[in-house]
């Protein structure tokens, strides 16, 4: 057993409350309340609706969301001078709010888009802070920071990294204040969570970023202890009437932290202010604690930050327990009745030893994170070893020339695949109730899920879903937008909103497999799959249920070729991804996938590190990053010593961000042959995710 | 079956995409939410949306829209008595 703590050694925090610590708690003592009207963007209405805006941000010539992350990386990495080892942030924004201005303005240039991706944002801060490692990208809508810190965790415990900055980071935009206005969960009056006459949310932006490490620091300023995730698998954007998935987070956030109950001092609430959201919440908290501790939400100060709500109220967590200050539910005046729980009317100041942070979003996604006093309580035991790598049960893919078999063939034949498969034949296996709604990227990843468990032949059913996705729902994205325009901004579509998240794709996974566990979708550009299986092999332990891991993505008309550079304006559209059920149990003759590394600056030490005896190596090469993908792979072949045939598998799948999950079934498919197509003397094989990142994942047979 | 319900069968099929069913086999009677017909609280957005933008009712109070979506022939009675564009 291995015992390791994860301290907060540095706090950066921006929210409608203030643009640092001091100037947050200020406002947490006073309980004063940072929602008021929108003024960051003109708006058709005649009122605009009471929103939680950053003000007195310095604009920078990146999107607002980028700026956002940096200023609270500034104030996190203020006193290390050391790179972090990683940087993991979750967001849901991106830089759509540029985006969406470049599209109002008829902008065709694809240079204009550049950080629209989710993955910029991460990757903008881990330039800035010269870190070379694992710049990762969390998408799970309003749980995004609560879940990137969940993983930042993990990946800490089990000695990976030593020093991880880690958060959440959303900005207002177009999408999420039309986008919950159109769900009618917006309070006209500005969010009083668990107040009787609580009409809804104030759409908010912010960020907060904590750099955690596992070397004591001189001055550490709290713990992070535990964590739990869990899916509803209930409904893509309501909670569980009884919060049965909130319960589970916290439930597992405290046995993973080895707390009880009553060693908790404050629990900050999701607390939206929807009426649902509140009322599921109080049932949660009622059936887990006899008698609950004192607890608020901050939403109706801070307003519902998103995917920077988890991290924000991870900091506030860290001042609660700095300063013996208890926020108040800032906006209640009349507690619900129905909702049995009194939160806090007015700010408290007592000693705080511990805190319970829920964050939970659509999708069904919950987290629940468990933050400590420095050095108060043992550090909690975990299993130390985990075998490397995942067993692969089952596997799947769709390009553009069919499902499994179909693609394979024309992949061993050296014949192309791109193009894009029919809704209609991705949708043949799906029952029509669960996809009427749904559009190609939920249609791709719940088809891929499908036929992945079909193959595996087990009745395992997987428990724990790690999506990778380089775009997302595009055709939502896009859907949404041109409605909204399109009707002065009257008359977007709420199903639209719904599918839009990033993480609606395995949410609807979740409800078909009625998979409760850790479900987290990753957005990391053409290297999407291989986030996706870094942060599998992260958060599984040897106990840990089967698993899918997939990454898919939708060729989008519009939208494809503006925002990735490798799609040339006339090339034809191709798209798809792969699927893999798996397991951590090592099971004698079934194929392994192990990542050997992901690097986002590659150093000649990750060449050695990748070399070995390999029969195939599959390398991706994106073509907007052709040369520099080229000079990677001739230094990592100059550290082989046996010269491995090389396939550019980009060549036949077409230019896709998934396609390298493709290229990973490909890998299987071939060592499960019996009679290969290549001479299999190791019987290994390697794939390389080459370009603006690196990464490496052997596939061997156990 | 007055126009306006055959209508609004139309626009059912079209905005929730419930492309297994044709007009006649909805039951303008028969209970719309939570249904046959699988519509849920999301559906009813878009269906809120949809009257509001095609017949000018807008409908933004939960009590008021759990009485008008109960069945489909409620929501035609509602729209009637209460759209500016249906003034005949």
């Amino acid at each position: 057993m291995n015992s390791t703590k994860v301290y907060i050694s540095g706090l950066g925090i921006l929210s409608a409350l203030g643009n640092d610590i001091k100037a947050t708690e200020q406002a947490l003592r006073e309980n004063r309340s940072g929602i008021s009207p929108l003024q960051l963007f003109p708006v058709q209405q005649q009122s605009p609706l009471p929103t939680a805006e950053v003000t007195n941000l310095t604009s920078t010539s990146l999107p607002r969301t980028h700026t956002l992350a940096l200023a609270a990386a500034k104030q996190a990495m203020s006193c290390s001078p050391a790179p972090p080892d990683a940087v993991i942030l979750g967001t849901t924004t991106g830089g759509i709010l540029t985006t969406e201005q470049q599209l109002a303005a008829g902008e065709k240039n694809p240079d204009k888009y550049k950080y629209h991706g989710l993955s910029t944002v991460a990757q903008t801060v881990a330039e800035q802070y010269e870190c070379t490692g694992k710049a990762f990208t969390v998408s799970t809508a309003c749980s995004s920071g609560a879940v990137a810190l969940t993983l930042a965790m993990r990946m800490l415990q089990a000695g990976e990294v030593t020093t991880v900055l880690a958060g959440g980071v959303d900005s207002l935009c177009y999408l999420t204040y039309y986008g919950f206005h159109s769900l009618q969960l917006v309070d006209q009056e500005g969010s009083k969570p668990f107040d009787i006459k609580r009409q809804g949310m104030s759409v908010g932006e912010g960020s907060a970023l904590l750099l955690l490490t596992t070397d004591r620091p001189e001055k550490p300023l709290a713990e992070l202890s535990g964590a739990g995730l869990s899916c509803d698998a209930y409904h893509a954007a309501a909670p569980h009437p009884e919060g049965a998935g909130a319960y589970l987070a916290m439930h597992d956030a405290l046995q993973d932290g080895q707390l009880s109950t009553e060693d908790i001092d404050y629990i900050n609430l999701h607390g939206t202010g929807t009426p649902d959201n509140d009322l599921a919440e109080s049932k949660a908290i009622r059936r887990l604690f006899p008698t609950p501790p004192p607890l608020s939400s901050v939403k109706g100060a801070t307003g519902h930050s998103l995917a920077a709500s988890g991290a924000i109220e991870a900091a506030i967590a860290t001042i609660a327990i700095q300063s013996g200050l208890l926020p108040a539910n800032t906006g209640l005046q009349q507690t619900d009745p129905e909702l049995h729980l009194q939160p806090l009317i007015q700010a408290k100041e007592q000693p705080v030893a511990a805190v319970l942070s829920n964050s939970f979003g659509f999708g069904g996604n919950n987290a629940s994170l468990l933050l400590t006093k420095a050095d108060l309580f043992p550090a909690p035991a975990h299993t130390a070893s985990k075998s490397d790598g995942l067993t692969i049960l089952g596997k799947s893919c769709i390009t553009g020339a069919g499902k499994l078999a179909e693609s394979m063939a024309s992949l061993l034949q050296n014949k192309k695949t791109g193009g894009q498969l029919s809704t209609k034949e991705i949708s043949a296996t799906l029952p029509g109730k669960n996809i009427r709604r749904l559009k190609r990227y939920s249609r791709l990843a719940l088809a891929l899920a499908n036929d992945a468990f079909t193959d595996s032949g087990t009745k395992q059913t997987p428990e724990n879903i790690f999506m990778g996705t380089g775009w997302g729902a595009l055709s939502e994205t896009y859907d949404f937008l041109k409605k909204l325009r399109e009707t002065n901004e009257q008359f977007p579509s709420p199903i639209d909103f719904v599918g839009s998240v990033h993480n609606s794709a395995a949410g609807q996974i979740a409800i078909l497999f009625n998979a409760q566990g850790a479900n987290i979708t990753s957005s990391g550009g053409d290297y999407s799959f291989e986030q996706a299986l870094n942060t599998a092999e992260s958060m599984l332990s040897n106990s840990s249920p089967a698993a899918f891991v997939l990454s898919v993505d939708e060729g989008h008309p519009e939208f494809s070729t503006l925002f990735d550079p490798s799609i040339e304006q006339a090339a034809e559209l191709a798209d798809g991804g792969g699927c893999f059920h798996l397991t951590r149990e090592q099971i004698a003759g079934k194929v392994q996938m192990h990542s050997l590394c992901y690097q986002h600056k590659a150093t000649a030490d990750n060449f050695k590190k990748i070399a070995g005896n390999y029969d195939l190596i599959l390398a991706g090469i994106p073509a907007a990053y052709r040369e520099e993908g080229e000079q990677q792979l001739t230094d990592c072949l100059q550290e082989m010593e046996n010269k491995p045939p090389v396939l550019r598998y980009r060549e036949l799948t077409g230019e896709f961000a998934s396609a390298s999950a493709v290229a990973a079934v490909m890998a299987v498919h071939l060592l499960e042959q019996e009679q290969p197509l290549y001479p299999l003397e190791n019987k290994r094989i390697l794939l390389l995710g080459l370009g603006n990142t690196l990464c490496a994942t052997s596939f061997s047979i156990l | 079956m007055d126009d306006l319900t055959a209508k609004l069968k139309e626009k059912l099929i079209e905005i929730l995409n419930l492309t297994d069913v044709t007009p006649d086999e909805i039951d303008e009677n028969a209970q719309l939410v939570g249904g046959e017909l699988g519509i849920d609280s999301i559906d009813v957005l878009e269906m809120v949306v949809m009257v509001e933008k095609d017949y000018g009712v807008v409908i933004n109070n939960k009590e008021i829209g759990e009485k008008v979506f109960s069945t489909l022939a409620a929501l035609s009675n509602y729209i009637s008595e209460n759209s500016p564009n249906l003034s005949s």
